[in-house]
C-alpha cells in the first residue's frame, strides 16, 4: 500500500517536473536567443565604430540580470557553463598562439621588462586594494587586473592598423608572452589562496601546483609532437572533438587540482604545435569569440549596475594611474631594444587596452566570493582601458611624445634581430 | 645584402634588408602562410609607410615574378658557358614511367650519362636527391647532360 502511494507520489511529481522543465526549456532557449542577439547587435556597433567588441559585452551583461533592465534567470545555469567554456577557450587559444619557442624568446629577451611591467602596474591595483581596505588575497586579485595587457584587442590592432612591420612590434609582443608566463604563474597561485588555506598549507598547496606547472610546461617542451597526433585527424569534425575534448578534461583535472582551469588550458594550448595548432587555430576562433561573449555577458549580469556607483571613482583613478604605468612600461622596453621615440610612444600606448584576462582574473574572485566589490570594480576599470586603450593605439601616431621620450642609446638593430645570410624556414 | 630575422611571437617571423636603392623593406612570413611586405618610413625608420598583404599562392606569383625568370637566365648563362649542356625540366605523369620508382630504379646514369640534379615537389626544392628517392605524380625533375643523353633520360623518366 505503501509502496503503490509512493510510486503514484513518484509519478505525479515526475509529470510536473517534466512540464515545468517543458516550459523552463523554452524561457532558457528565448533568453539564450535574446542575449546572442543583444551581442550580434552589440559586435555590429563595435566594429562600426571602431573599438573592441569587449567592453560592450561587459556593458550588455551589467544591464541584464540582478537590477538591470532585462532580467535573465532561467538560462543562467547554461550561462555559468557557458562562461566556464569561454574561459578555456580564451586561454587554449592564447596558448596556441605561442610556441615553446616563443615562451623562450619571450623570456630570454624580454624578462627585465616583464619584471618592470609587473612591479609597475601590479603593484597600484594591488595598492588599491588595501587603501578599500580589502583582504590582501582580494587586492593581490585586482593587482593582477591592473597588471595584464589584453593580448586580444592588441593582437588585433597590431594587424589592423598594419602595424606587425613596426620595429616595436616585437617588443610588445614579446611583453604580452611575458604577461602569459607571468600569468601561469599567478593563477594557480592565486587559486590556492582563494580557498582559504592557512599559510603552511597554502604554502603546501602552491608548491604543488607550481610543480604541476612546471611538469606540464616540460611536457609540453617535451611531448609536444607526441600529444599533438594523438588528437590529430583529417576530419574537422573528429580534431574538434579531440582537441575540445582534451582541452576540458585537461582544465577540469588542474581545476580538481587547484591549479585552476584556465591555466590547464593555457598549457594545453601551448602543448599543441605544428599542424594540428595550425588547424585548431583556424577552426576555434569563432567559437572561443561565441562563449567569450557569454562570459564577459555572464560576467555581468552577476553586476547590479546600482554597485558600480561607489566604485567608479578607485577605478578611473586606477585607470588613469596604471595608463601611465603602462606607456612607461612599453616606452622603456622600447628604448632598451634600440627602437626610436615615436616606435617607443607607440609601443606604450598599445599596451594600455586592458580586456579579458582582467575578466577572466577578477571572475575568479568572484566566483570564490572573495570581495564583492571586485567584480564592479574590474567591470568600470576594463570598461574604461579596453575603450581608452584602442583609442590611444588607433591615434597614436598623432598624439604627440612628452619630452621624456628620447632617443635610444640601445643597440643599433632592435628587437632580438638577427643577420642572416637568406631568409630560410 | 644583409637580411635580420626577428621572431614576432604568435604571429610569424619578420625579415628585414636595406636594398642598394636605399629603401628599408621588411617581409613577415605568417604562421599561416601569409606574407606582408613593409615600406619602412624614411623619417621615422620604426613605422612603416605602407604594407601589401599577400596570400599563400599570391606570395609564389610575386617570387615568380621576381625570381624565377633570374633562375631561367642563369641557366641559360650556364648552358652557354658550357657548349653543348642541356638542362631540361620533365614533369611527372601519374602511372607512368619513373612515377612511384625510385632513381636507381631508372639507372639513367647508367643508360644515357645524364644527371638528375633537382627535383621540385610542390613548394620544396630536393637538391641532389639520394639514388632510393622516389618520384611521385607532380614532381618536376631537373636533368642535366648533353642533348642526347638528356632526350633518353626524358624517355625514361615519363615512360
Amino acid at each position: 500500500m505503501t509502496g503503490l502511494v509512493a510510486t503514484f507520489n513518484g509519478t505525479a511529481m515526475s509529470q510536473g517536473a517534466a512540464q515545468g522543465a517543458h516550459s523552463n526549456t523554452a524561457l532558457v532557449l528565448i533568453e539564450l536567443g535574446l542575449v546572442f542577439l543583444v551581442l550580434a547587435i552589440l559586435g555590429r556597433v563595435a566594429a562600426r565604430i571602431g573599438i573592441p567588441s569587449v567592453p560592450l559585452y561587459l556593458l550588455a551583461g551589467v544591464l541584464m540580470g540582478t537590477g538591470g533592465f532585462i532580467p535573465i534567470d532561467a538560462g543562467e545555469e547554461f550561462l555559468e557553463v557557458g562562461a566556464q567554456i569561454g574561459v578555456v577557450l580564451l586561454l587554449l587559444l592564447l596558448g596556441l598562439e605561442y610556441t615553446p619557442e616563443d615562451l623562450k624568446v619571450g623570456l630570454r629577451t624580454t624578462w627585465k621588462a616583464g619584471i618592470v611591467d609587473v612591479v609597475a602596474n601590479g603593484v597600484p591595483g594591488f595598492a588599491m586594494g588595501l587603501i578599500l581596505g580589502w583582504s590582501v588575497t582580494a587586492s593581490l586579485l585586482l593587482g593582477g587586473v591592473t597588471y595584464i595587457s589584453s593580448s586580444g584587442i592588441v593582437a588585433r590592432l597590431l594587424d589592423d592598423f598594419d602595424r606587425l612591420a613596426n620595429r616595436e612590434t616585437p617588443t610588445i609582443l614579446s611583453l604580452l608572452v611575458m604577461e602569459d608566463i607571468v600569468m601561469a604563474l599567478y593563477l594557480p597561485l592565486m587559486a590556492v589562496l582563494l580557498i582559504g588555506a592557512s599559510v603552511a598549507q597554502g604554502a603546501i598547496a602552491a608548491a604543488v601546483a607550481m610543480a604541476v606547472v612546471a611538469l606540464a610546461l616540460f611536457i609540453s617542451f617535451r611531448y609536444s609532437r607526441h600529444v599533438s597526433q594523438l588528437v590529430h585527424s583529417h576530419s574537422r569534425e573528429l580534431l574538434l572533438l579531440g582537441v575540445l575534448g582534451l582541452a576540458f578534461l585537461v582544465a577540469g583535472l588542474a581545476e580538481a587540482v587547484q591549479v585552476s582551469a584556465a591555466v590547464g588550458a593555457f598549457l594545453l594550448g601551448l602543448t599543441l604545435s605544428g599542424q594540428v595548432a595550425d588547424e585548431v587555430r583556424a577552426l576555434l576562433p569563432p567559437l572561443r569569440d561565441v562563449f567569450g561573449g557569454i562570459f564577459f555577458v555572464f560576467f555581468g549580469i552577476a553586476i547590479n549596475p546600482r554597485d558600480l556607483v561607489p566604485v567608479i571613482v578607485p577605478a578611473l583613478i586606477l585607470a588613469v594611474i596604471t595608463m601611465a604605468t603602462k606607456i612607461g612600461t612599453g616606452t622603456w622596453a622600447a628604448r632598451r631594444v634600440g627602437v626610436g621615440p615615436k616606435g617607443q610612444w607607440r609601443a606604450g600606448l598599445s599596451l594600455v587596452a586592458r580586456g579579458e584576462f582582467s575578466i577572466v582574473i577578477a571572475g575568479l574572485g568572484t566566483a570564490a566570493g572573495v570581495q564583492s566589490q571586485l567584480g564592479p570594480l574590474a567591470a568600470a576599470y576594463v570598461l574604461a582601458l579596453a575603450v581608452t586603450g584602442s583609442i590611444l593605439m588607433r591615434y597614436a601616431d598623432r598624439i604627440p611624445a612628452p619630452a621624456f621620450v628620447v632617443r635610444s642609446r640601445g643597440p643599433g638593430t632592435p628587437g632580438s634581430a638577427r643577420p642572416i645570410s637568406r631568409p630560410g624556414h | 645584402m644583409e637580411i635580420f630575422e626577428t621572431p614576432l611571437p604568435g604571429v610569424g617571423v619578420r625579415y628585414e634588408f636595406t636594398a642598394e636603392a636605399g629603401d628599408h623593406v621588411g617581409v613577415i612570413v605568417r604562421r599561416d602562410g601569409k606574407r606582408d611586405i613593409a615600406l619602412y618610413d624614411r623619417i621615422d625608420p620604426d613605422s612603416c609607410k605602407g604594407t601589401i598583404e599577400l596570400s599563400e599562392s599570391d606570395a609564389g606569383k610575386v617570387a615568380e615574378l621576381l625570381g624565377g625568370t633570374q633562375i631561367t637566365a642563369r641557366l641559360d648563362e650556364l648552358k652557354h658557358s658550357v657548349e653543348g649542356l642541356a638542362i631540361e625540366w620533365v614533369t611527372m605523369a601519374s602511372g607512368r614511367g619513373l612515377t612511384g620508382k625510385r632513381i636507381a630504379d631508372g639507372q639513367i646514369r647508367t643508360h644515357t650519362s645524364a644527371s638528375v640534379v633537382a627535383i621540385i615537389r610542390g613548394e620544396r626544392a630536393i637538391p641532389g636527391p639520394e639514388p632510393d628517392f622516389t618520384f611521385e605524380a607532380g614532381d618536376t625533375v631537373l636533368i642535366m647532360g648533353s642533348d642526347d643523353a638528356v632526350d633518353r633520360a626524358r624517355a625514361i623518366l615519363t615512360g
